[in-house]
């Protein structure tokens, strides 16, 4: 077999290969999601409520569900509430996690040691035993959070009712969601630091670029793709946020005003029965979700092929 | 490979087509050996009570009886999503008296009307045997009724010259001068509507009435209205609770603060059963990291809620009822819990342990103290919430919670109610 014959044949297997190799990930996609996915839609132009949830037959409204979320003004709020967390939450993790990861990277092995197992500890807590604890330190009445808050001089925090307005609300859900995800970006970051060259960095440093210019200049585009998947997953996941939003309600409120996207759709379809207006929501959050993330799936596409 | 895929597509269809037409047929099913699955509501049926059903059970046909405890925050989304299913159901279950209709008008339960004489028949609670009837049929029985009354601490109320009111303007007036900074003349959370309704039927107002075929939200009523104007005072003048709190435990409030050594609330309303944790407190000698507490008649005390012109005020009827699951494949062993569940023995059993009995024959059974006649009195004139088919999605919404929420918070009463008229209007009728 002559040199050029053989990689015919090497480039003919590579060619099918990753085609056979996709199948397992596409196969479990469509298993696991496409069910529920196109049972959504479907349902999504049902009138579906309990009646049919116990046997009766749904009768198609086509863009019915649709149309009374388009007009109703409270979804939009919560819509409005649940994009303006999502940035916030997502950014404020990333930033933190960030400056956590060049931390981890300018002190010594057992400073960093340390870091990265108290990180990991926060990473690794179940999210309902976490917010177990997170809601007695914002308790009203015996919580640390007002405890400490109060000792400071001219601050009045006794039985400051952190629960009690949808803004302080938030704000506590905001702060505990920061918690939990800013050790899988700070470790993300991390990995991809290890991954810029002590040479480029010395060179820089030779050339009188001062820290902020280095980090600016030079690290930040080297580690672009990281930042970029680490922000995106941050944006979809701080978007569906549902568990600690649920157990903050069940420690406060349940009244709509304290809603995101998550707990809006769970009470419109388990707890108010109406299936079909919920899956018409979930299917806006999907659209939400891909609008969010088409721009950084394009550019990551973009990179791929680069 | 591919016959293997076309057996599996055969016996999965073949299951399918199973499941479809497998119509329980409880005279030919025996209940031998049957193991079923009970949910119970919360923590109200006590162990002793359990582990009775758990023998008799057993005793009675060779299976096993599993009880699983569900929280009521979750439960009607638990029911929702587990009652169709025949492979999840529980096979009997406790369900809200107030979600009865609504379930039992979608057909979740089995009819068990060839059973309702044998259960008791009239001698059941009449108001919750019809949340869980329709069109004659018996679904869902009553499994046991609670009711609410005050709990007083006598040597607050004492401190400032007041007697036990016996009009429901002088409880307001009464608590209203017995808040301090540190202190709630009467404690009740904002959103607490299963409490604050009380108010609202005292003045003779409704939450919804039925015209005609359907149901319309009444909360625009001048009665209602009356009702709500006279707890949006009560609220604000009396009560430290935060608006944002429902149904709670407000007895933590009305035993001593241990830091402070004096009580946080001169005045609560909680189901009867709450004297248990109301009193003095002293360590547990078996765990001494909890307290228990001890009732103390010189300083707790206990009365109805007054009405608007003397006698009981209709209070929130508390309490739950029980049905067979219709998706449940073990229809003959859960026939035979019910009998065990309304024989006279757990019945009897139920009053000792404060919970009115859904037979009403055995009521005696809750004894004669203070307690037992303030949880006869308050329950003779209770009241339920509209059997409405939507109710269920109406109380799951969260709808309630928010409009008492917004008007202890101060809103303008007349407006809300009109917001929020439409908006359980558009749930009620299911």
């Amino acid at each position: 077999m002559s040199a050029d014959a053989l990689t015919r044949v090497n480039n003919r297997r590579g060619i099918r290969a990753p085609h056979l190799l996709l199948i397992p990930a596409i196969a479990i996609l469509v298993l696991g999601m496409g069910y529920p996915v196109i049972w959504q839609i479907v349902t999504s132009f049902q009138e579906y409520g309990l009646k049919q949830q116990f046997g009766q037959a749904p009768s198609f409204v086509g863009l019915d569900n649709y149309i009374t979320l388009a007009t109703d003004p409270q979804l939009w709020v919560v819509v409005g509430k649940s994009l303006a967390f999502c940035l916030i939450t997502a950014f404020v993790t990333l930033g933190l996690g960030t400056l956590l990861a060049l931390l981890m990277s300018a002190v010594t092995t057992t400073a960093r040691l340390v870091l990265q197992v108290a990180l990991l500890l926060a990473w690794s807590m179940p999210v309902v035993s976490a917010m177990t604890v997170w809601i007695w330190l914002f308790d009203r009445r015996r919580g640390a959070i007002n405890y400490l808050l109060d000792m400071v001089p001219g601050v009045d925090m006794n039985r400051f009712d952190w629960l009690s307005t949808p803004f302080t609300f938030l704000l506590v859900a905001s702060i505990i969601v920061v918690w939990m995800s800013v050790p899988f970006v700070s470790f993300s970051v991390y990995a991809g630091l290890t991954q810029v060259s002590d040479e480029v960095m010395e060179a820089a440093q030779l050339d009188g670029a001062t820290g902020w210019q280095r980090f600016w200049g030079i690290i930040l585009p080297m580690i672009r793709p990281v930042i970029s998947i680490v922000l995106l997953l941050q944006l979809i996941w701080d978007l569906r946020v549902f568990t600690q939003i649920k157990l903050l309600q069940d420690a406060g409120s349940k009244s709509g005003d304290y809603d995101l996207l998550g707990t809006y759709i769970y009470k419109l379809g388990t707890s108010a029965q109406d299936f079909g207006m919920a899956s018409a929501v979930s299917i806006l959050v999907l659209g939400i979700t891909i609008a969010l993330s088409w721009f950084y799936i394009r550019s990551l596409l973009k990179e791929d092929v680069a | 490979m591919k016959r293997k895929i076309g057996l599996v597509a055969a016996a999965t269809a073949a299951l399918v087509v199973l499941a479809g037409c497998s119509t329980p047929a409880p005279a030919e099913q025996s209940a031998d050996g049957q193991n079923i699955t009970l949910w119970l509501m919360g923590g109200d049926t006590p162990d002793t009570l359990r582990d009775f059903l758990k023998t008799e059970y057993a005793d009675a046909t060779g299976g096993t009886l599993t009880i699983e405890q569900q929280d009521w925050s979750d439960a009607l989304s638990k029911l929702t999503t587990a009652l169709p299913d025949s492979e999840n159901t529980p096979d009997v279950t406790e369900i809200g008296n107030t979600w009865s209709p609504t379930f039992t008008s979608v057909g979740a339960f089995s009819d068990i009307t060839d059973m309702y004489v044998e259960l008791g028949g009239n001698s059941l609670l009449p108001s919750f045997v019809e949340v869980g009837a329709v069109d004659g049929a018996n679904f869902a029985l009553p499994y046991y009724f609670g009711s609410r009354y005050i709990f007083m601490r006598k040597d607050v109320w004492g401190a400032a010259g007041l007697e036990i009111p016996t009009t429901l303007p002088q409880f307001n007036e009464g608590v209203v001068k017995l808040k301090t900074d540190t202190q709630s003349g009467f404690y009740i959370g904002g959103e607490d509507w299963r409490n604050g309704v009380s108010w609202i039927f005292a003045n003779g107002g409704e939450l919804a009435k039925k015209e005609g075929d359907s149901w319309m939200s009444s909360l625009s009523d001048a009665k209602t209205i009356e009702g709500l104007t006279q707890l949006q005072t009560v609220y604000q003048d009396a009560s430290l609770a935060p608006v944002t709190e429902a149904d709670s435990t407000p007895w933590v409030n009305i035993n001593n603060n241990a830091a402070t050594g004096v009580p946080e609330a001169a005045t609560i309303i909680a189901p009867g059963w709450a004297h248990w944790s109301i009193g003095d407190l002293a360590p547990d000698p078996k765990d001494d990291t909890k307290t228990v507490a001890t009732w103390n008649d010189a300083t707790f005390g206990n009365f109805v809620l007054p009405g608007v012109d003397g006698g009981a005020a209709p209070v929130f009827a508390g309490g739950s009822n029980i049905a067979v699951s219709a998706a449940s494949k073990n229809q003959a062993g859960s026939r035979e819990l019910m009998k065990i569940i309304f024989s006279e023995e757990y019945q009897n059993m139920l009053g000792a342990n404060g919970l009115g009995p859904a037979n009403l024959d055995y009521a005696s059974s809750l004894g004669d103290d203070q307690f037992a006649t303030a949880l006869s009195e308050s329950a003779a004139n209770s009241k339920l919430t509209p059997a409405a088919p939507g109710w269920a999605a109406v109380e799951g919404s969260g709808l309630l919670e928010e409009f008492f929420g917004k008007v202890n918070g101060g809103g303008d009463i007349p407006a809300l109610a009109k917001e929020y008229d439409a908006k359980i209007d558009d749930l009620i009728n299911g």
